[in-house]
């Protein structure tokens, strides 16, 4: 007779790797489907070159390490196809092909694959590769940024700035827009993926009920960039949803500030690591007054291991930090 | 009659508990099959050691092996009939014991222990240590040295949670013998001295907690459904709300625990004389033909257990002996029963997963559901890396229960459970 012969546990939890992955891409889609509508073929063209370049890079990759094609498409997680995306939403729709396709290859083989590949990378891929865009290309970065084709625009906002800047260096008074209009992202203009804040936060929901991220990491994240802008802003709580519906923190928030490899291992130190970043994305985007959530990313990303080392849980009957600090104080008190 | 709601287990899984399989099938008595192979090690400590020879007649329930040392115990034969000889065959995990042989006369002719003449706290332990009662959840501690605690206990937690999936066997005992095991609880309070006597039984019960509701000297905790609820430190927790201090036993915080199984089987000792030759197994799955629950005997062939189930079907893909958390996988079943063997399960492909693991992706699962707030993850990385001291001063591997959770959640299929143990081993060698 045959039998399989395995470790302990023998029932498993039904999901794996891969179904998580797959959920995440599944919360992608509505912010997909949002910019292709708002920014036409264009961004479809560039959310495709991305996705394949990164896919490609990993398959090539693998060939590198003289693994069969085979093994490659059996333990395929997904994880290079959300990469991809991210990056892809993350440009403009204007930037020529070889933006996506070279800042896929450089967050797929260099970010991922030369640390390890999947769960060994010590920053995310997707915002690696959008910083490298960045970076290596900026003058196509940022001075193209397409209008979206819903909304009433015209010569509000000056040429080559996005919303957020503009509040940013002139005030909210400066906005021209509503809180509604960020919200769906009708005239604006931006990345691909970072306009439309509906179909975020639709994915945001979709994480949250399939239980891939707690519905709480985002809305920490969140409400810290809120309440630090308004604090910096003279208690102007007119800055409050303008700060979190511009710019790329919605979209950093959801998708990628939460993603598991570069985030820390025992909740307390999640809770404290995003609302590290928050704070840390109002105060830099006060100072510099550019978008900063990427970088921001990438550098909370390489404090993980702080995080990890300083935020350890309370092993079960050990004292509890209430009861050390009480056994503290009383010595205290017997000297 | 006290009932009151456990403690609240934050952390832990919640399973498909599966025990619909084999719940309301009353037990069984299970024929001893023509030869019997009774371990000397169905305990945790030194094997006993072996009081007769090749060709010898011995009765049921006569002395065959007598326990060598404190942390060791008597071992009975179950059937009457002559002892063929000695054997060392692999148990479920592939260690190598050794066992006696007895070929069965079929005539079951019984010689009971001698008649305790009277019940106090020494002549019921030391009843207890004659009758060779070890811990029937799994462990296999004599339970005479568990009911003598170096610190004086003022509490006796009953395990009736039952929290490994498919296992029923203590549930029908609790059905169906329930005033016997409330008397054996009553001699196991009276050995260890205490008044207080909390049972906590799972909420999927509801009949056991209506029984055992209507004795007076009961406390009853109703457990939140979880895993690992029977786990000593968790089921005290959640019963008495005391922490077990970390590294710390369970009698440091005045609690002493049992089940049921151990409970009914000082029953029979204490009052009927009758030393610990049997007990009931759950043969349960969705791979067996007839699910049940069997009073077998020591020392009886898993396969003829099967056998008389009604054999497995075709769909099987995995044999396990014990609980599917913490069980080993059988390689065969040409394996003998003893005295912590709580069932034999069969599982079908789509009950048992056993996909390769791949690279973890550090999601945090494992540390979320871990019952001992450790980080398994971190573990399981130090432990790949052969740096066994930081496994332990980041992981906390010493606090470790092996209970599986982390394994259990694990989407990248990882053998965190596996690493955990090899880690201990490591530790423990280096001193």
């Amino acid at each position: 007779m045959n039998v399989i012969i395995s470790d302990t546990p023998h029932v498993r939890k039904r999901r794996t790797t891969k179904n998580i992955m797959l959920d995440v891409i599944i919360a992608l889609i509505p912010a997909v489907i949002a910019g292709i509508v708002f920014f036409g073929y264009k961004a479809a063209v560039v959310l495709i070159i991305s996705v394949a370049s990164s896919v490609a890079t990993e398959f090539v990759y693998s060939l590198c390490l003289k693994k069969k094609p085979a093994d490659f498409v059996r333990n395929f997680d997904f994880t290079s196809v959300i990469t991809g995306l991210l990056l892809g939403l993350s440009l403009s729709s204007t930037v020529p092909w070889y933006v996506p396709l070279l800042s896929a290859v450089f967050a797929v083989a260099v970010v991922k694959m030369l640390f390890g590949g999947t769960g060994k990378n010590i920053v995310n891929p997707a915002v690696c590769g959008r910083v490298f865009a960045f970076i290596a290309f900026q003058a196509v970065m940022i001075s193209g940024w397409a209008d979206a084709v819903f909304g009433p625009v015209e010569g509000s906002i000056k040429a080559g700035a996005t919303v957020l800047t503009s509040v940013l260096s002139e005030g909210v008074s400066a906005m021209g827009l509503t809180n509604l209009d960020l919200f769906l992202g009708t005239g604006l203009q931006g990345c691909i993926g970072e306009t439309c804040k509906l179909a975020l936060l639709i994915g945001w929901i979709y994480l949250g009920i399939r239980k891939v991220i707690r519905w709480e990491y985002p809305l920490i994240i969140l409400l810290c960039t809120a309440f630090t802008t308004v604090f910096l802003n003279k208690a102007d709580f007119a800055y409050f949803l303008p700060s979190i519906l511009s710019g790329g923190i919605f979209l950093g928030a959801v998708f990628m500030a939460t993603d598991y490899v570069t985030s820390p291992s025992s909740r307390v130190a999640k809770y404290v690591y995003y609302a590290c970043l928050g704070i840390l994305v109002a105060v830099l985007r006060h100072a510099t007054k550019i978008e900063v959530v990427s970088f921001v990313i990438l550098l909370m990303n390489l404090t993980v291991p702080i995080f990890n080392r300083i935020f350890r849980p309370v092993i079960f009957g050990a004292p509890s930090i209430k009861e050390k600090l009480k056994a503290r104080a009383a010595k205290k008190e017997a000297k | 009659m006290k009932i009151r709601k456990g403690k609240f287990l934050s952390r832990g899984i919640r399973l498909h508990d599966m025990k619909f399989l084999a719940k309301d099938i009353p037990i069984e008595v299970m024929p001893a099959p023509e030869i019997i192979s009774i371990s000397l090690g169905q305990h945790i400590g030194k094997p006993a050691v072996p009081v007769v020879k090749e060709g010898d007649f011995v009765y049921q329930g006569q002395l065959i092996a007598q326990a060598d040392g404190v942390v060791s115990a008597n071992v009975y034969s179950s059937v009457s009939g002559t002892v063929e000889g000695f054997e060392k065959r692999p148990v479920a995990n592939g260690a190598i014991k050794d066992y006696i042989l007895i070929r069965n006369d079929g005539n079951y002719m019984y010689r009971p222990l001698d008649p305790l003449p009277d019940r106090n706290k020494e002549t019921v332990i030391a009843r207890i240590r004659e009758a060779g009662i070890v811990g029937m959840g799994g462990a296999g501690f004599p339970t005479a040295v568990k009911l003598a605690p170096k610190q004086t206990p003022d509490t006796l937690v009953i395990n009736g949670a039952e929290c490994e999936p498919y296992l029923t066997c203590d549930y029908r005992l609790m059905v169906e013998k329930t005033d016997e095991v409330a008397q054996g609880i009553r001699l196991i309070a009276k050995a260890l001295g205490v008044t207080k006597i909390v049972v906590g039984i799972e909420k999927n019960k509801p009949d056991c907690i209506e029984k055992f509701a209507s004795y007076e000297d009961f406390e009853i905790v109703v457990l939140r459904k979880a895993y690992p609820m029977g786990s000593e430190k968790h089921l005290i927790y959640s019963c008495t709300g005391r922490k077990v201090p970390v590294g710390k036993l369970p009698s440091d915080v005045g609690c002493v625990v049992n089940n049921i199984a151990t409970a009914y089987a000082v029953y029979e000792a204490v009052e009927l004389d009758k030393p610990l030759f049997e007990r009931v197994m759950t043969v349960s799955g969705k791979a067996i033909v007839h699910p049940a629950n069997l009073l077998v005997k020591n020392g009886t062939r898993f396969d003829d257990i099967i056998t008389h189930c009604g054999g497995l079907r075709d769909t099987t893909a995995m044999l396990v002996s014990g609980g599917p958390m913490m069980g080993p996988c059988m390689i065969s079943t040409d394996l003998y029963s003893g005295k912590t063997d709580s069932g034999i399960l069969a599982l079908d492909s789509s009950e048992t997963d056993s996909r390769n693991p791949s690279p973890c992706i550090n999601c945090g699962a494992c540390a979320e559901v871990c019952p001992m707030h450790l980080l398994p993850m971190m573990i399981d990385f130090y432990t790949q890396a052969r740096d066994y001291q930081k496994a332990r001063e980041v992981g906390g591997v010493d606090n470790c229960i092996s209970c599986g959770c982390c394994s259990y959640v694990c989407p990248a299929r990882r053998a965190i459970v596996q690493s955990i143990t090899l880690c201990k081993q490591k530790l423990a060698s280096k001193g």
